[in-house]
Protein backbone atom coordinates (compact mmCIF):
# COMPACT_ATOMS: atom_id res chain seq x y z
CA UNK A 1 0.00 0.00 0.00
CA UNK A 2 2.94 2.13 0.64
CA UNK A 3 4.13 1.99 -2.67
CA UNK A 4 0.82 2.37 -4.27
CA UNK A 5 0.44 6.01 -2.19
CA UNK A 6 4.10 7.16 -3.29
CA UNK A 7 3.76 5.90 -6.54
CA UNK A 8 0.35 7.92 -6.66
CA UNK A 9 2.47 10.85 -5.10
CA UNK A 10 5.24 10.41 -7.40
CA UNK A 11 3.01 10.57 -10.65
CA UNK A 12 0.83 13.68 -9.13
CA UNK A 13 4.29 15.71 -8.52
CA UNK A 14 5.53 15.08 -11.59
CA UNK A 15 2.18 15.44 -13.94
CA UNK A 16 2.18 18.94 -11.97
CA UNK A 17 5.55 19.95 -12.54
CA UNK A 18 4.47 21.39 -16.26
CA UNK A 19 1.83 23.44 -14.81
CA UNK A 20 2.42 27.09 -13.65
CA UNK A 21 -0.40 29.11 -12.23
CA UNK A 22 -1.59 31.96 -13.94
CA UNK A 23 -3.37 34.88 -12.09
CA UNK A 24 -5.65 36.72 -13.97
CA UNK A 25 -4.06 40.16 -14.10
CA UNK A 26 -0.66 38.44 -15.11
CA UNK A 27 -2.40 36.91 -18.71
CA UNK A 28 -1.02 39.66 -20.60
CA UNK A 29 0.50 37.63 -23.81
CA UNK A 30 -1.94 34.67 -23.03
CA UNK A 31 -4.77 36.85 -23.41
CA UNK A 32 -3.92 37.67 -27.24
CA UNK A 33 -6.74 36.57 -29.49
CA UNK A 34 -3.85 34.80 -30.99
CA UNK A 35 -3.10 32.60 -28.34
CA UNK A 36 -6.31 31.31 -27.98
CA UNK A 37 -7.14 27.70 -28.37
CA UNK A 38 -8.81 28.26 -31.71
CA UNK A 39 -7.86 31.51 -33.67
CA UNK A 40 -10.80 31.27 -36.13
CA UNK A 41 -14.10 29.82 -34.22
CA UNK A 42 -16.31 30.30 -37.40
CA UNK A 43 -13.36 28.19 -39.50
CA UNK A 44 -12.74 25.56 -36.64
CA UNK A 45 -16.61 24.95 -36.45
CA UNK A 46 -16.47 24.25 -40.15
CA UNK A 47 -14.07 22.43 -40.07
CA UNK A 48 -15.26 19.88 -36.94
CA UNK A 49 -18.72 19.72 -38.79
CA UNK A 50 -16.53 18.45 -42.05
CA UNK A 51 -14.68 15.94 -40.33
CA UNK A 52 -17.77 14.51 -37.98
CA UNK A 53 -20.02 14.25 -41.07
CA UNK A 54 -17.24 11.67 -42.68
CA UNK A 55 -16.16 10.14 -39.62
CA UNK A 56 -19.67 8.86 -38.28
CA UNK A 57 -17.86 6.60 -35.75
CA UNK A 58 -16.86 9.18 -33.62
CA UNK A 59 -19.05 10.37 -30.84
CA UNK A 60 -20.26 13.56 -30.34
CA UNK A 61 -20.82 15.12 -33.49
CA UNK A 62 -24.30 13.67 -33.84
CA UNK A 63 -25.46 11.56 -37.08
CA UNK A 64 -22.72 10.78 -40.01
CA UNK A 65 -23.39 11.26 -43.67
CA UNK A 66 -22.04 10.97 -47.41
CA UNK A 67 -18.63 13.19 -46.16
CA UNK A 68 -20.37 16.38 -47.71
CA UNK A 69 -20.23 18.33 -44.76
CA UNK A 70 -23.64 19.26 -45.31
CA UNK A 71 -26.08 17.68 -42.74
CA UNK B 1 -6.80 2.71 4.67
CA UNK B 2 -8.65 5.50 3.58
CA UNK B 3 -7.20 8.37 5.81
CA UNK B 4 -4.54 7.15 3.98
CA UNK B 5 -5.52 8.34 0.87
CA UNK B 6 -7.19 11.17 1.13
CA UNK B 7 -4.48 12.52 3.67
CA UNK B 8 -2.14 13.44 1.00
CA UNK B 9 -4.97 15.96 -0.44
CA UNK B 10 -5.78 17.40 2.22
CA UNK B 11 -3.52 20.39 1.52
CA UNK B 12 -4.67 20.61 -2.10
CA UNK B 13 -8.32 21.42 -0.46
CA UNK B 14 -6.90 23.62 1.87
CA UNK B 15 -5.21 25.66 -0.41
CA UNK B 16 -8.62 25.55 -2.88
CA UNK B 17 -10.43 26.50 -0.05
CA UNK B 18 -8.07 29.66 1.02
CA UNK B 19 -7.73 30.99 -2.47
CA UNK B 20 -11.48 31.18 -3.06
CA UNK B 21 -12.49 32.67 0.74
CA UNK B 22 -9.79 35.19 0.03
CA UNK B 23 -11.38 37.12 -2.40
CA UNK B 24 -12.72 40.49 -1.56
CA UNK B 25 -16.72 40.13 -1.19
CA UNK B 26 -19.89 42.56 -1.02
CA UNK B 27 -20.11 43.47 2.70
CA UNK B 28 -16.23 43.47 3.58
CA UNK B 29 -14.38 45.92 4.13
CA UNK B 30 -12.12 47.47 1.28
CA UNK B 31 -8.59 47.24 2.26
CA UNK B 32 -6.51 50.35 2.42
CA UNK B 33 -3.68 51.06 -0.04
CA UNK B 34 -1.68 53.41 -1.13
CA UNK B 35 0.39 53.36 -4.88
CA UNK B 36 2.38 55.51 -7.26
CA UNK B 37 0.25 57.43 -9.99
CA UNK B 38 0.03 55.74 -13.77
CA UNK B 39 1.44 59.57 -14.39
CA UNK B 40 4.32 59.28 -11.19
CA UNK B 41 3.57 62.96 -10.19
CA UNK B 42 1.52 61.50 -6.93
CA UNK B 43 0.03 58.81 -4.48
CA UNK B 44 -2.84 57.36 -5.03
CA UNK B 45 -4.13 56.72 -1.29
CA UNK B 46 -7.38 54.75 -0.72
CA UNK B 47 -8.41 55.79 2.78
CA UNK B 48 -8.10 60.03 1.48
CA UNK B 49 -11.20 59.06 -0.16
CA UNK B 50 -13.17 57.90 2.63
CA UNK B 51 -16.69 60.13 2.74
CA UNK B 52 -17.02 59.35 -1.27
CA UNK B 53 -18.53 56.50 -3.18
CA UNK B 54 -15.31 55.24 -5.23
CA UNK B 55 -15.48 52.80 -8.05
CA UNK B 56 -12.11 50.97 -7.94
CA UNK B 57 -11.27 49.49 -11.62
CA UNK B 58 -8.67 46.67 -12.08
CA UNK B 59 -6.83 47.04 -15.42
CA UNK B 60 -4.80 46.42 -18.07
CA UNK B 61 -3.21 47.48 -21.65
CA UNK B 62 -3.76 43.82 -22.97
CA UNK B 63 -7.61 43.14 -21.54
CA UNK B 64 -9.55 44.18 -24.72
CA UNK B 65 -13.23 44.06 -22.40
CA UNK B 66 -11.16 46.56 -19.57
CA UNK B 67 -10.26 48.77 -22.28
CA UNK B 68 -14.08 48.81 -23.56
CA UNK B 69 -15.16 49.97 -20.34
CA UNK B 70 -12.82 52.80 -19.90
CA UNK B 71 -14.74 55.43 -22.24
CA UNK B 72 -17.84 54.48 -20.62
CA UNK B 73 -16.46 54.95 -16.64
CA UNK B 74 -15.05 57.90 -17.79
CA UNK B 75 -18.60 58.99 -18.43
CA UNK B 76 -19.62 57.61 -15.69
CA UNK B 77 -17.20 59.58 -13.60
CA UNK B 78 -18.23 63.42 -14.96
CA UNK B 79 -22.11 61.75 -14.14
CA UNK B 80 -21.94 62.10 -10.41
CA UNK B 81 -20.40 65.34 -8.49
CA UNK B 82 -16.83 64.91 -7.88
CA UNK B 83 -17.21 65.69 -3.91
CA UNK B 84 -19.50 62.48 -3.59
CA UNK B 85 -17.85 60.05 -6.25
CA UNK B 86 -15.24 59.08 -7.88
CA UNK B 87 -13.25 56.62 -10.31
CA UNK B 88 -9.73 55.23 -9.21
CA UNK B 89 -8.45 53.03 -12.36
CA UNK B 90 -5.44 50.45 -10.95
CA UNK B 91 -3.65 49.18 -13.63
CA UNK B 92 -1.78 45.94 -13.67
CA UNK B 93 0.43 46.47 -16.23
CA UNK B 94 4.11 45.08 -16.02
CA UNK B 95 5.28 47.81 -18.13
CA UNK B 96 4.17 51.47 -17.47
CA UNK B 97 4.66 52.60 -21.03
CA UNK B 98 1.84 49.44 -22.53
CA UNK B 99 -0.61 51.52 -19.88
CA UNK B 100 0.32 55.02 -21.07
CA UNK B 101 0.03 53.90 -24.93
CA UNK B 102 -3.36 52.24 -23.99
CA UNK B 103 -4.08 55.76 -22.21
CA UNK B 104 -3.23 57.95 -25.10
CA UNK B 105 -5.77 55.91 -27.09
CA UNK B 106 -7.97 56.25 -24.59
CA UNK B 107 -7.71 58.59 -22.80
CA UNK B 108 -9.12 59.04 -19.23
CA UNK B 109 -9.49 62.10 -16.54
CA UNK B 110 -10.02 60.00 -13.71
CA UNK B 111 -6.72 58.76 -11.65
CA UNK B 112 -4.96 55.91 -12.39
CA UNK B 113 -2.74 54.43 -9.67
CA UNK B 114 0.11 51.92 -10.81
CA UNK B 115 0.74 48.38 -9.24
CA UNK B 116 3.26 46.59 -12.16
CA UNK B 117 3.87 44.33 -8.71
CA UNK B 118 0.39 43.02 -8.95
CA UNK B 119 0.36 43.36 -5.03
CA UNK B 120 -2.78 45.49 -5.17
CA UNK B 121 -5.50 42.17 -7.48
CA UNK B 122 -3.75 40.10 -5.10
CA UNK B 123 -5.39 42.10 -1.74
CA UNK B 124 -8.38 42.49 -3.54
CA UNK B 125 -8.53 38.32 -4.75
CA UNK B 126 -9.07 39.19 -8.13
CA UNK B 127 -10.76 36.38 -10.24
CA UNK B 128 -10.96 37.97 -13.10
CA UNK B 129 -10.13 41.00 -15.49
CA UNK B 130 -11.80 43.49 -15.74
CA UNK B 131 -13.28 43.80 -11.73
CA UNK B 132 -14.52 46.72 -10.11
CA UNK B 133 -15.40 47.23 -6.67
CA UNK B 134 -17.96 49.99 -5.45
CA UNK B 135 -17.22 50.96 -2.34
CA UNK B 136 -19.09 53.07 -0.12
CA UNK B 137 -18.66 56.07 1.94
CA UNK B 138 -17.38 53.75 4.94
CA UNK B 139 -15.15 52.17 3.14
CA UNK B 140 -17.28 48.94 2.86
CA UNK B 141 -17.79 47.09 -0.96
CA UNK B 142 -21.07 47.23 -2.16
CA UNK B 143 -20.94 45.54 -5.27
CA UNK B 144 -18.39 43.49 -7.29
CA UNK B 145 -18.33 43.37 -10.40
CA UNK B 146 -16.65 40.89 -12.64
CA UNK B 147 -15.71 41.12 -16.10
CA UNK B 148 -17.71 43.76 -18.97
CA UNK B 149 -20.29 43.60 -21.07
CA UNK B 150 -22.39 46.59 -22.92
CA UNK B 151 -24.96 47.03 -20.76
CA UNK B 152 -23.36 46.30 -17.24
CA UNK B 153 -22.43 50.07 -16.40
CA UNK B 154 -26.08 50.69 -16.25
CA UNK B 155 -26.03 48.04 -13.22
CA UNK B 156 -23.30 49.73 -11.47
CA UNK B 157 -24.91 53.47 -12.34
CA UNK B 158 -28.08 52.16 -10.36
CA UNK B 159 -25.72 51.20 -7.32
CA UNK B 160 -23.96 54.11 -7.17
CA UNK B 161 -27.20 56.22 -7.40
CA UNK B 162 -28.32 54.01 -4.72
CA UNK B 163 -25.34 54.56 -2.64
CA UNK B 164 -25.54 58.54 -3.08
CA UNK B 165 -29.33 58.79 -2.07
CA UNK B 166 -30.23 60.62 0.68
CA UNK B 167 -30.46 58.22 3.47
CA UNK B 168 -34.43 57.94 4.92
CA UNK B 169 -34.66 58.56 9.07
Amino acid sequence: MKIITTALLLGLCLAASACQHVDPWERNLLARPDMAWEVDELAATQENHTYFSKEAALPGGGVGGGGCGCN
Amino acid sequence: MRRRFLTPLLPLAVWLATSASLALDEGDRAPDFQARSLNGDAEVVLHKLHGKVVLVDFWASWCAPCNAAMPQLEKLSKEFPADKFVVLGVNVDKKLEDARHALERRPVSYPNASDPTGMLPKRFGLQTMPTTYLIDQDGVVRLVHRGFRNGDMDEIRKHIERLLAPKKG
